[in-house]
């Protein structure tokens, strides 16, 4: 065996290693990119420029890790450092994360207010629900994404996002919120959970 | 000898994030939180809405989110991460193995059979500069 071979052979090796453990990911990776770019030729880059990058520092990723977790960390900041280059994203302010209680329904709601918002999220259609994902602020689309799509929890969303742990907790809070008031609002524009007046 | 520390719902209102992430021992006062919600109905539906709306909202997103990556998009990759294992060869190992055998026999008949084996790895680096070549 020359030189050459051996060196051809490592690096198919890790090639080999890379598809079977990385690329079954591929479906799930793709959902998120779509998510975050809004759009499938965006989804389409980033989910290329992500695998090559993960590939490139694969050498990096400590086998046993979570490598799920870890493609997802390339895969957001890959977004957050190139794809919302141009669009310019309106950053969420500290004091505004600080108030993020306040800001918070501080009331009991009525029973007639909670079947309303049952009857709303289920009956809206999927197009619906994407489009509210894709209204709200993008640091909370992606802090929720990856908490209720994903099913990561808030400290694994911290290292992913590259945020403190508490940041995310107010992120996956009122970024619910807002969800759940855009659906609301979408269902009674077609009809659903009105609120009947005594 | 002190009491739970009473606090109003709106405190454990605010924290139903926390309830909900399975984190209430990160809040503030987590024993009075839950000294709260085992005397306070409304507050103990209010969470108990607030959970349903969640595992609610979960469901949803998952079923609407759920997403197949274009065909052809695997191999694609496929091939576009050949392409870059083939180029971007990052190191050399060079082994180096001899073994040498002498076999001696003396004047009285008696062989001498001695192996010695050297082994040795040469692992180079190459670090990629600019132009993408190789140095």
């Amino acid at each position: 065996m020359t030189s050459k071979d051996l060196v051809l052979e490592s690096a198919a090796d890790r090639t080999v290693r890379f598809e079977r453990d990385a690329l079954v990911f591929m479906d799930q990776l793709y959902g998120a990119a779509l998510r975050y770019t809004k759009n499938p030729e965006d989804a389409r880059d980033l989910l290329q420029d992500t695998y090559l990058k993960a590939f490139a520092s694969f050498h990096q990723f400590e086998e046993g890790t979570n490598l799920r977790a870890w493609l997802y960390r390339v895969l957001t900041t890959t977004f957050i450092n190139s794809y919302r280059k141009g669009q310019r994203q309106p950053q969420i302010s500290n004091t505004e994360l600080d108030d993020w209680q306040l800001a918070s329904s501080q009331s009991h709601t009525s029973d007639q207010g909670k079947s309303a918002e049952i009857q709303a999220l289920e009956n809206l259609p999927d197009s619906d629900i994407k489009r509210a994902l894709a209204e709200i602020p993008e640091e909370f689309r992606i802090a929720v994404y990856l908490a209720d799509v994903e099913g990561f929890s808030y400290k694994e969303i911290a290292e992913i996002v590259g945020s403190p742990a508490g940041t995310i907790m107010s992120r996956l809070h009122r970024g619910r919120k807002l969800l759940r008031e855009k659906l609301k609002d979408y269902a009674s524009e077609l009809g659903y959970g009105k609120q009947v007046t005594p | 000898m002190s009491h739970l520390e009473q606090i109003p719902c709106v405190e454990v209102l605010s924290s139903v994030v926390f309830i909900i992430e399975g984190a209430i021992e990160e809040t503030v006062n987590p024993s009075a939180i839950q000294g709260h919600l085992l005397s306070c109905p409304n507050c103990q539906a209010e969470i108990a809405h607030e959970q349903q709306m969640h595992s609610l909202l979960q469901d949803v997103l998952r079923r609407t989110c759920d997403e197949k990556a274009p065909d052809g998009m695997y191999s694609y990759i496929h091939q576009q991460l050949l392409e870059q294992s083939n180029q971007g060869i990052s190191e050399v190992v060079t082994h180096f193995s001899m073994t040498e055998v002498s076999i001696e026999i003396d004047e009285f008949g008696n062989i001498e059979h001695r192996e010695i084996q050297i082994e040795q790895t040469h692992i180079q680096h190459f670090i990629e500069d600019q132009s993408g070549e190789t140095k």
